[in-house]
């Protein structure tokens, strides 16, 4: 039987890990290559690592120092940021990573993950979506510039166009660690039926509980949780796995 | 004991070549069929489609070297993902399509109603334990849109469910194949890579 899937999600500056809340406010937290050691020590399901501020600097990603990263790893890997052309993604896959994810190009170029999937296959290609809540069962698609775009439309077309897997991220949520959008993550998979990765307010085993109870998602991420409290993924995971969800535990060796 | 990761201009050669080095097996990573003809083993990764691979293997000699070599009777290869695939007989990704034939079968859509690709981690059902000692209903990390069918069940190594039975993976005498992949599946994929190296069939 195909299991849930946990997975941490590192944010980078192009320095060092931080860790925002709502988007805003970064705080330092730690070096990727240590953090990716420790939780590929851990067992988690996958990684995602993304550069948060390559694209809004007008750099590309270190390839060389995320080589190191993803030289940690011996899960899947999703690496983000800074992606500017298929030949970025193919940079990325030389390297290792198992998938790319694709924000700001998604939105300004309507053709660009129809391209990647095409190249690349679908299953490599993911699509960040970040979404701030403007109403009651509405959400508007976020970056640092207002992009007036519907996020949950905005899904719906990028799995048209081809993407492989969403990762969507609650931009109120963020950092928060009071609990998930779960209405969020609802709306967007009525919309799709390709996975998706909810993100945003996992603050404690419980929030995940709720998470994968109030929707039909299988797949959550975090990162808060994983430098802010006691809880590490095992502990996320036999909470769901004792609420009769199926989760993977160690490995042999283990 | 010489090891070779086959390049034929697809899959992840990073993360093989990784696992490899964590395990301690010394390899080298080779486009050359002559190397491939000297090799004690043989690595055969892939990620793509079964006809833009075979064309690729047999543009460049790959695929008679590799026949040629495991016919010699004194080498083992490992397939992983598309490469494990490609073991077979006949492919249809996109079109029909002669593979390797080296353990005989097919490889045809997965026709499920749950959504394909068939990705994420999945437990296996060993059923020749030869490189899955200690593995039994462990996960490993699958990612394929297509299945290999072997002619015969005493092909078959491992099943996994994905709304029925998916052959996880194949073994014939010293030719194994994994479709699941063992450079992304943490310790499990570790191990069945040692096994696979250190034990004989």
């Amino acid at each position: 039987m195909l299991k849930i899937r946990i997975i941490p999600v590192l944010t980078f500056n192009g320095f060092a890990l931080v860790k925002t809340k709502q988007f805003g406010n970064p705080r330092m937290v730690g070096n990727p290559i240590q953090a990716a050691r420790v939780f590929n020590s851990r067992n988690v399901d996958e990684l995602v690592f993304t550069d948060i501020t390559a694209t809004y600097s007008g750099r590309k990603i270190n390839l060389p120092f995320v080589k190191e990263v993803i030289d940690e790893c011996f899960m899947p890997v999703t690496i983000g940021g800074g992606i500017r052309s298929l030949e970025d993604i193919n940079d990325l896959l030389k390297i290792g990573a198992d998938k790319v994810l694709v924000k700001n190009l998604a939105i300004s170029d309507r053709n660009f993950i129809a391209q990647g999937a095409r190249m690349f296959g679908a299953q490599c290609i993911s699509v960040a979506i970040d979404a701030r809540k403007t109403g009651s069962g509405s959400w508007e698609l976020y970056r640092k510039t207002p992009t007036g775009l519907d996020a949950v439309e905005f899904a719906r077309m990028v799995e048209q166009e081809g993407a492989g897997e969403i990762v969507l991220t609650s931009v109120d949520r963020d950092g928060m660690m009071h609990g998930f959008d779960t209405d969020l993550v609802n709306s967007v998979l009525e919309a799709v039926n390709i996975p998706v990765v909810a993100v945003g307010g996992g603050g404690s085993p419980d929030h995940f509980l709720e998470l994968f109870q109030k929707t039909n998602v299988k797949a959550a991420g975090a990162s808060a949780i994983f430098y802010f409290t006691q809880f590490t993924s095992y502990d996320i995971k036999k909470k769901l796995g004792d609420h009769g969800f199926p989760a993977r535990f160690m490995a042999a060796g283990n | 004991m010489s090891c070779v990761i086959i390049n034929y201009g697809m899959g992840n050669l990073a993360s093989v070549s990784k696992a490899l080095r964590k395990i301690g097996v010394e390899h080298s990573i080779s486009a050359n069929p002559e190397e491939v003809m000297r090799a004690q083993s043989l690595v055969l990764p892939g990620v793509g489609s079964f006809q833009a691979a075979m064309h690729n293997l047999n543009a460049s000699g790959l695929s008679d070297a590799i026949r040629q070599r495991m016919n010699s009777g004194d080498a083992k290869l490992i397939g992983i993902c598309l490469g494990m695939q490609l073991l077979a007989d006949t492919g249809f990704e996109p079109e029909r399509c002669a593979g390797l034939g080296l353990i005989p079968g097919e490889v045809v859509e997965l026709e499920c109603s749950l959504p394909v690709p068939h990705m994420g981690w999945n437990n296996l059902d060993v059923r020749n334990p030869l490189y899955f000692q200690d593995l039994q209903d462990l996960d490993f990390y699958f990612v394929h849109s297509y299945h290999f069918k072997p002619a015969h069940e005493a092909d078959v190594a491992a099943l996994t469910n994905y709304d029925g039975p998916v052959v996880a993976a194949v073994q014939r005498g010293p030719v194994f194949g994994c479709q699941f992949h063992p450079e992304k599946s943490q310790l499990s994929g570790l191990k069945v890579l040692e096994h696979f190296f250190t034990k004989h069939a």
